[in-house]
């Protein structure tokens, strides 16, 4: 493993899909610290900066942003080979809001000026940031969204409510979906802003969920003054460009890992309570190994599709219905066979990463965020399946 | 039951239904229930004494000793309505411990524990998902709901032939405790038996059925969670818009709710159903397949409505603030107490006569 010579990054693209794959596992290898694989819980800043910082200072951080604004350029496919061993590998989620989404929005739609003066702070790590898109009363229904943004001079005043905003706590800018328009078709109101969170008359609260972990925020904008030139975009364009955006980055919401990482605790689970052999746990057991085997095939197909350049339709829905229920049956299977130890708030005693409750527990929001599985089957029945109504 | 007996009944079941309101409030909110999760004990002390004095403890307790001398269609109407409060206080154990107790050549700690003035728990289980009850005599005892605030321990051990029963002072055999998701605790212990009492040569009899009375009464106590999340899922679903309507409106849901509702009403009627059948005085197969049916039920339908109400909330019910998350919980760490369904289910199958044609 260590005889892999890691190139500069500049040449990644350049290489073959194996060797890409050899590469990224003896980089991880040699850089991932160990203490933070397949972290229970989503990680605060100050515990994943030094990986983030890692990362920076190699020039990993932008695998999909292009090498001229400090990004590894990689094709869709190798950006899928680095994510598949991101995963295997247990390497934990940085705040990664700015390498995700807010980079590639300001490459396609910012200004010079505006790439000059955001892209460099997200490959520093200065610039942390969270996103502003759901509202108390615009969750399914984003597009319903409220937070008012009114011209006034040379500034917007913002005010509103945004929720589920995602580590606000750890971020000092925050990209905001608001509505500039209210006389306008919901659609066409809205208007994408950036805002450093250091602004007067920005609160911060996080929420407690059942993870009992505040990876989740509230965050209110009480007459927030924003320079008009944080606009990015053309107005009430807004919404076209942050759906623009859920480009194939959304085969990764049905990655079967999670379903593998669950399965894999449920065997270690069963042999432990002593029904590993048991006929009936095996069917049982049969039956989510098949529809894990079966999930990554269907999986499979559609990263085929991308490394061959083809984008994605609406059908990748299925995808995370499929891994996001699968995960869940999983650890309903886990809290089955556990006896009373299904109801332990650690892990169990001699088994750091045998937490019952706790994977069930984390099993439960998958099926709500990132679109939920509602509306992904809105997506199947209607935009595939062109059924009336 | 003659018609009057079943009026007589009924009118019993409600007045418990009543006096539970008294401890555990209909629509109240849950701060106590909050404010004591992930603390010692996990319970409120002043409570206990309280469900003492409403005689809760002892309502299985014959009322020549003390009790109540009530059946388990009170004691299953009480246990719904305190989990629908989420009520952390350990009824169901102490309970048991009272039933223990009263069977007992000597009565030790019976009637402290009945005025709730202490808390005594039964240390049967050496084993995860069980209802055996081994005895062995230096085997630690595990999963002791509440154990941090446990004053005695029973330990039944084995005997020869039989098991007797010893009662143990808490201070002289302390609980190793583990918290668990709904806020409280299990403890487990090495009994020191040197320390202990002997009250009893014979209560395995007494145990198999005491067993059996907590898995239904847990079953019970599930069911008011589940009425509880369910009811509030309703109102959501009836006052949340989206998309410019009510979400109600859309029928996917309404089906999903229809479909729930139908897991509560085979809850109830199975619970029921066990009820009277043990309070007709069933023995044997017949009781144990009741109970094992009913529970089997409760434990699976529990989870799955539970669940679905955190889904149907959408992300309000991921949150720790909202209260449907609570009822989640609880299920998490009571489905499985007294047996999980798979072991239910395999024990109404060993004991069930098979259907007629």
């Amino acid at each position: 493993m260590d005889a892999i010579r890691i190139p500069p990054p500049a040449e990644l693209d350049g290489l073959d899909d194996e060797q890409f794959r050899h590469v990224v596992r003896a980089f991880l290898h040699a850089n991932y610290p160990q203490e933070l694989r397949n972290p229970p819980k989503r990680l605060h800043w100050s515990e994943n900066k030094p990986w983030y910082m890692t990362l920076a200072e190699r020039g990993w951080l932008c695998p999909g942003w292009p090498k001229e604004h400090g990004g590894l350029g990689l094709s869709p496919g190798k950006q899928i080979i680095l994510t598949e061993e991101y995963e295997r590998y247990g390497v934990a989620r940085t705040n990664d809001h700015g390498i995700v989404m807010l980079g590639p929005l300001v490459i396609k739609y910012g200004t010079e000026e505006q790439k000059r003066r955001f892209l460099p702070k997200i490959l520093t790590g200065e610039h942390i940031w969270c996103q502003g898109y759901s509202e108390p009363n615009a969750g399914s229904d984003l597009a319903a969204l409220r937070t008012e943004a009114v011209l006034d001079g040379d500034h917007y005043v913002v005010n509103g409510q945004k929720i589920w905003t995602t580590l606000a706590m750890d971020a000092n800018w925050i990209f905001l979906l608001v509505r500039t328009d209210k006389n306008a078709k919901k659609q066409e109101g809205i208007s994408f802003l950036l805002v450093d969170m250091k602004t007067p008359g920005i609160t911060v609260r996080p929420i407690i969920n059942l993870e009992m972990h505040d990876e989740f925020c509230e965050t209110f904008f009480d007459n927030v003054r924003v320079p008009k030139e944080n606009l990015v975009g053309q107005l009430n364009k807004g919404w076209d460009m942050a759906k623009a955006l859920l480009g194939f980055e959304r085969i990764f919401l049905g990655s079967p890992r999670q379903s593998g990482y669950a399965l894999s605790r449920l065997k270690i689970l069963a042999e432990r309570m002593g029904c590993w052999e048991d006929a009936q746990f095996q069917d049982s057991y049969a039956r989510l190994r098949l529809e894990f085997e079966d999930l990554k095939a269907l999986y499979g197909t559609f990263v085929e599709r991308l490394k061959r350049g083809q984008s994605l339709g609406p059908d990748v829905s299925m995808l995370k219905i499929l891994q996001t229920e699968l995960f869940q049956k999983i650890t309903d299977c886990m809290l089955e066979i556990a006896g009373e130890n299904a109801g332990l708030l650690e892990p169990m005693e001699g088994n750091r990463d045998l937490n019952i409750g706790g994977l069930y527990i984390q099993a439960r929001p998958a099926t709500i965020y990132g679109g939920s599985n509602e509306i992904q089957r809105n997506i199947l029945s209607k935009n595939v399946l062109e059924l009336p109504g | 039951m003659s018609a009057a007996e079943q009026d007589d009944r009924a009118e019993s079941i409600r007045m418990i239904r009543d006096s539970a309101a008294a401890l555990a409030p209909p629509g109240g909110d849950l701060k106590r229930i909050r404010d004591l999760r992930f603390q010692d004990p996990g319970f409120d002390a002043g409570l206990f004494r309280q469900m003492g004095e409403m005689g809760w403890i002892g309502l299985r307790v014959p009322e020549a000793l003390g009790g109540a001398g009530l059946g388990l269609g009170e004691m299953c109407a009480l246990a719904e309505e305190l989990g629908g409060a989420l009520v952390p206080e350990p009824l169901i154990a102490a309970s048991l411990s009272a039933q223990l107790l009263a069977a007992a050549g000597r009565h030790g700690a019976l009637p402290v524990l009945l005025a709730g003035e202490v808390l005594v728990l039964t240390a049967w289980q050496e084993r995860p998902d069980t209802l055996e009850a081994p005895g062995t005599p230096d085997a630690p005892r595990r999963f002791l709901p509440m154990a941090s605030g446990a004053d005695f321990f029973l330990v039944p051990v084995r005997e020869g032939d039989r098991l007797a029963l010893y009662e143990l002072p808490a201070a002289r055999c302390v609980p190793k405790v583990e918290r668990t998701q709904d806020g409280g605790n299990l403890g487990s212990i090495v009994p020191n038996l040197v320390e202990g009492t002997k009250l009893s040569d014979d209560i395995g009899p007494m145990l198999a059925d005491g067993l059996d009375e907590a898995a239904l009464v847990t079953a019970a106590y599930l069911l008011g969670g589940m009425e509880r999340a369910f009811g509030m899922t309703l109102d959501y679903l009836r006052t949340r818009q989206q998309f410019g309507r009510i979400i109600g409106t859309f029928q996917a849901l309404q089906h999903r709710a229809a479909n729930l509702n139908m897991q509560l009403a085979l809850t109830r009627a199975s619970i029921e159903a066990a009820a009277a059948t043990l309070d007709a005085g069933a023995i044997g197969d017949a009781r144990r397949a009741a109970v094992s049916r009913a529970k089997a039920r409760a434990a699976e339908a529990s989870l799955l409505v539970q669940r679905e109400c955190i889904q149907l909330h959408g992300g309000i019910g991921y949150t720790d603030d909202y209260d449907v998350g609570l009822y989640l919980r609880k299920a998490m760490v009571m489905a499985n107490q007294y047996g999980s369904a798979t072991l239910h289910r395999r024990r109404f199958m060993a004991t069930s006569p098979e259907v007629e044609e």
